[in-house]
């Protein structure tokens, strides 16, 4: 599946209403807040349609599933918005996330547990909210709201720069960063940022890291970033999608296409976003001079009008290296 | 003193309110710190056992309150020794558990780091056996497991 579609779930007390546009959306935060009512309402229109009295609008079909047969309704069901409760454990084992990583369905999942399995998206992560009624009725409105504020307000100028990547993105910051006399770390996977973080407590440090996949990881981030005010988070998509964005290659094609990647995207093959980027970049730039390798950055993206048109994009996001 | 495992947990209650619903007892709806909390966390009253006045859903039985409360039930009443996924409660119950804790030795399990507040506490870490004190602390251990 791909694209952006819109839900809306409604009883005559209750009117919820977002968008889905990746193919993993974690809805969390506080208690009674009406998550797992939502479940029941899409689980109560979906076994008994209209004469449930739950309206269900959507462009695709919603669809809840539970129990020890997740795996035969999962393997066959496609093209659907797949809504889980957080009463379902098989929800962090591999095997789930060999299924998601595969599927042609949207997922919606209701947890609080960090499911390390899952590449899913920091911008991705919500709560719940009642935002007041719903137009001229009775009818308590619920949307989304980020969990997870991804905008830098004031400009951060770090004296230590943390990457996820140890690969071209690596490459790209630490050069940038030896020209500046700044320090660039890399943590050789997001899974040891945490550690890395903790054990700079008391610097300037801001760490750079794929904000597309980066979601398990939040919860323990934001809890040193809550503790270390000199602590900061740069979560674009991927390095890739900073060169993408930079308008070094590409052009109106590529332009679109991060307009609203969503459209483009195919869950089924691409189990996040950056690979998507990855992909797109590595095409975009073959046979060219700014020919882009995963492996080793290529010297080319150093060369000065590169170099500033990609920490432009960074600028932008309120990072200043 | 409240005790916490973070992780997986192989013989804690995955999901409390499900357990809530097939063993609570009436009474336990009606004590005073149960209406408490169905206040706070819920935004309900509890008007009886077998009836609670939300304002949104309007009337409805104690199997329609929140997971979070539920769990908080169970950590004040069950008796059986089982230890339930308080990830079931937001950091709304958190300070609910604290409480709870004051009056019995309680232990949860958590898959994820819940926010217990900006003041000091004690709290035993059962990974570690060790006690933190505050959010900091709490964070830096439990992040390695979670």
């Amino acid at each position: 599946m791909r694209g952006k579609h819109r839900v809306v779930v409604q009883n005559n007390k209750l009117h919820y209403e977002f968008e889905i546009k990746r193919n993993i959306t974690i809805i969390q935060g506080d208690s009674a807040t009406g998550k797992t009512t939502l479940i029941e309402m899409i689980t109560q229109f979906q076994n008994l349609g209209a004469s449930s009295g739950i309206e269900v609008i959507c462009d695709v079909p919603c669809r809840t599933i539970s129990g020890i047969d997740w795996k035969l309704i999962l393997n066959n069901t496609h093209d659907s918005i797949v809504f889980l409760d957080e009463e379902n454990s098989f929800i962090n084992t591999k095997e789930f996330a060999d299924i998601v990583s595969g599927s042609d369905n949207y997922f919606v999942i209701i947890t609080r547990e960090n499911l390390y399995s899952l590449p899913y998206s920091v911008e991705e992560i919500y709560g719940l909210r009642a935002s007041g009624k719903y137009q001229n009725t009775n009818r308590i409105y619920q949307d989304f709201y980020n969990i997870y504020s991804t905008t830098q307000e004031n400009p951060v100028e770090p004296e230590v720069v943390i990457t996820e990547d140890s690969k071209s993105g690596c490459d790209f910051f630490t050069a940038v960063c030896e020209e500046k006399g700044k320090k660039c770390i890399s943590a050789d996977g997001k899974s040891n940022l945490f550690r890395l973080v903790k054990e700079k407590e008391g610097e300037e440090i801001c760490v750079i890291a794929d904000g597309a996949a980066i979601g398990p990881e939040m919860n323990r981030l934001y809890e040193q970033v809550r503790k270390n005010p000199k602590l900061k988070l740069y979560l674009p998509e991927s390095f890739e999608w900073i060169i993408l964005k930079s308008g070094i290659v590409g052009g109106k094609k590529v332009d679109d296409i991060l307009a609203h990647p969503e459209d483009f995207i195919e869950s089924q093959f691409f189990f996040s976003w950056e690979r998507y980027f990855e992909k797109l970049l590595i095409e975009q730039t073959e046979g060219m001079y700014l020919q882009y390798k995963k492996a080793k950055l290529n010297a080319a993206y150093l060369h000065d009008k590169n170099k500033r048109a990609i920490l432009s994009v960074l600028g932008e996001g309120n990072l200043i290296i | 003193m409240l005790s916490i495992y973070f992780g997986d947990m192989k013989d804690a209650i995955y999901h409390p309110p499900t357990y809530f619903d097939n063993t609570y007892e009436d009474n336990w709806i009606t004590d005073p710190l149960s209406v408490e909390m169905i206040k706070d966390v819920d935004k309900s009253e509890v008007v009886g056992p077998n009836l609670i006045q939300s304002t949104v859903l309007g009337p409805i039985p104690p199997k329609a309150l929140s997971g979070g409360v539920k769990t908080l039930m169970l950590f004040k009443f069950d008796e059986t020794g089982k230890v339930f996924n308080a990830s079931a409660c937001g950091n709304n119950c958190a300070k609910w558990i604290l409480k709870i804790a004051d009056s019995k030795d309680l232990t949860i399990n958590l898959r994820h780091i819940m926010d217990f507040g900006n003041g000091d506490f004690n709290i035993k870490i059962l990974n570690t056996d060790i006690v933190v004190k505050n959010m900091c602390e709490l964070a830096d251990v439990a992040g390695e497991y979670v």
